[in-house]
């Protein structure tokens, strides 16, 4: 079935495949860290905008796939490409861990420990625990992906890592709404306490979509260690994660075009606008109020009203 | 032994400040069940307010009682018109949109707020006139103890006593109590909800700004971007205490305090965050609604 929306999808695809070819090396790394952003916000949505969690600590996740890839390959020597599955790991563990005690409290309860927990994570890094994490400068000369004496070294090449981890994310997810997380996740959100009631564990699937995000957006952090080729712990602060957090809600929740409208808003934007360094951040700020006043669910936001859209199948 | 109560006196200088600055949370999530992430800058802001009421009206000339309490009444007066106006722009038009939108819009005002002040200011650090209040100093018994500490400790219990006795006391106050519990019956009881909103915003906007003057004088030091870390910090403490709940964000504020003078005083500096943030979860798993418990009527 073709609809707008898949053209449009299509076309963007299509573009951002060819994007490479028409740009100079500046805005080739703009559309790296696009591509990368844009696959931590999607993690950001599975748990925010999909579970429903409060969530404003997901540089914690973003940072630990970093830091994981970083700390392998300079204090260890590991070559990148082993480094990939621990950068995955780790954050899943660290996010059930941190999250399993308090998965049950309230949302608001949930916003201020995961900002505690991004507070932690800076402090870590910031103190050098057990002179692994290079303190506040962090750590620099992060090696290149190699595989069979190949070196996929130049920006050309990370762009299009990016975008196959991005079109990856993008599979995970379409897999996701239309598996039984997918239709949990759409109960829980509308009415936790029905969802409940009719024997879904909201606890499983909630800290599954922590999980599962963290996951992802340790992958993310571990190409863009290798795209800055360093790590530092202000790319991992509460303002980064913040971003996340109002990426998903500008953009609009649990919306795939919606969370990539918001990355591009929240971060290709600013980037075009750089001479206006001073005053930029106040745009920013009443442009966030005002498109919460106009378009309280985000600027893309979900489209099938009440009803799901695996349940829509075969009506028409 | 000395330390002890040196760090005992600093920390509920502190505590202080993070209680006046809680309980403009802790009202604010009481009636709108919103976290007003825009009031830690507001607190920065009045710091700065307060700076150039002083500039202004009485340059660098020698202080006087009427001198201190124009800078707090002029300050308090503007940072609470700007808390308003941050309400009707900002929050009112998102009271029924999903939580989170007021959330995103409550981010957007704190960084309009921290990056007017920048503007405005300058972005570097701004020093604090030192002759608002007299440099005398007590030693007792080893602990020293000076001027600023004993006016922050006795204007704040004066203003949070104040203020309890307001809200159970007052008709406005059993008003707000009563539209903090249901906003739609307490309209059917013929409360002008959006007037106790305002009002809401009113105090703690003031409460915020005074917090922020005696920042000013305690640290001397202030910066457009200091907001973001005494807003968290009261807001921690507001959960300490019990969200929505007057006396426990002004309980909370102050074992928070004394809580971070121990921890800076006998463990490390480098770690405090940490230790702030650890003991929030750990009250979090152990006890959700806080010490005093919240007030919050949870709606099923």
């Amino acid at each position: 079935m073709m609809n707008k929306t898949s053209l449009i999808a299509i076309a963007l695809l299509v573009f951002m495949g060819f994007f490479p070819l028409f740009v100079d090396s500046a805005w080739l790394a703009v559309g790296t860290t696009f591509l990368v952003f844009a696959v931590v916000a999607l993690s950001q949505d599975i748990i925010l905008g999909r579970a429903g969690v409060f969530h404003m600590g997901h540089a914690v996740f973003f940072g630990l796939g970093a830091y994981t890839t970083a700390i392998l390959n300079v204090n260890f020597g590991l070559p990148i490409l082993a480094t990939w599955a621990p950068a995955v790991l780790i954050p899943m563990l660290v996010a059930f861990i941190m999250v399993a005690p308090i998965i049950h409290l309230r949302g608001d309860y949930l916003l201020v420990a995961t900002i505690g927990f991004n507070i932690i994570f800076i402090q870590v890094l910031e103190n050098d625990v057990f002179g692994l994490t290079g303190g506040p400068n962090g750590l620099f000369g992060i090696d290149v992906v190699r595989l069979f004496g190949y070196d996929f070294s130049s920006q050309t090449h990370m762009y299009y890592m990016a975008f196959i981890l991005l079109g990856l994310t993008l599979l995970i997810m379409r897999n996701l709404d239309k598996s039984k997380f997918g239709r949990a996740m759409f109960y829980i959100h509308k009415d936790e306490i029905a969802a409940q009631s009719m024997g879904i564990n909201v606890r499983y699937f909630k800290l599954y979509a922590f999980i599962l995000g963290a996951g992802i957006a340790g992958a993310a952090g571990s190409m863009f260690s290798v795209q800055y080729s360093a790590v530092s712990p202000e790319a991992f602060n509460v303002t980064q994660s913040i971003m996340f957090f109002t990426i998903v809600l500008v953009g609009g929740s649990a919306s795939l075009p919606g969370v990539l409208i918001g990355t591009f808003i929240m971060f290709v934007l600013p980037e075009m606008f750089r001479e206006f360094e001073t005053a930029r951040y106040l745009v920013f700020g009443i442009a966030m109020i005002l498109t919460m006043i106009l378009r309280p669910r985000g600027i893309w936001p979900v489209r099938f009203g009440n009803i799901p859209d695996f349940l829509k199948k075969g009506v028409k | 032994m000395d330390i002890f109560l040196q760090q005992m006196v600093n920390g509920l200088t502190i505590g202080s400040l993070y209680a006046l600055v809680a309980l403009g949370y802790t009202m604010v999530y009481g009636v709108m069940r919103l976290i007003n992430f825009a009031h830690g800058d507001l607190v920065a802001f009045s710091a700065f307010i307060g700076l150039s009421v002083y500039a202004q009206i009485f340059g660098e000339s020698i202080t006087s009682l009427v001198a201190v309490i124009t800078v707090f009444v002029f300050t308090a007066a503007i940072v609470a018109f700007v808390g308003v106006l941050l309400e009707r722009l900002a929050y009112r038009p998102l009271r029924t949109a999903p939580r989170l939108s007021a959330v995103v819009s409550a981010l957007g005002a704190g960084l309009v707020i921290q990056n007017s002040v920048m503007l405005i200011w300058g972005p570097n650090m701004k020093i604090f006139p030192s002759n608002l209040f007299p440099s005398t100093i007590w030693e007792i018994g080893g602990i020293v103890i000076t001027f600023t500490q004993v006016m922050i400790l006795g204007v704040s219990s004066v203003l949070m006593v104040g203020l309890y006795f307001f809200i159970h006391q007052t008709k406005i106050g059993t008003a707000i109590r009563a539209v903090a519990i249901d906003q739609d019956a307490a309209k059917l009881m013929g409360i002008n909800v959006n007037r106790i909103i305002m009002i809401i915003f009113i105090i703690g906007s003031a409460l915020g700004a005074v917090a922020g003057l005696f920042i000013g004088t305690y640290y001397r030091g202030i910066t457009f971007d200091m907001g973001w870390m005494y807003g968290l910090n009261a807001f921690v403490a507001a959960i300490m205490g019990g969200i929505g709940n007057i006396p426990g964000a002004m309980l909370g504020g102050l074992l928070l305090g004394l809580f971070n003078a121990m921890i800076t005083g006998y463990i490390s500096t480098q770690w405090a965050e940490t230790f702030t943030f650890v003991l929030l979860i750990g009250i979090l798993v152990l006890r959700p609604t806080g010490i005093l418990g919240e007030t919050v009527a949870e709606k099923v």
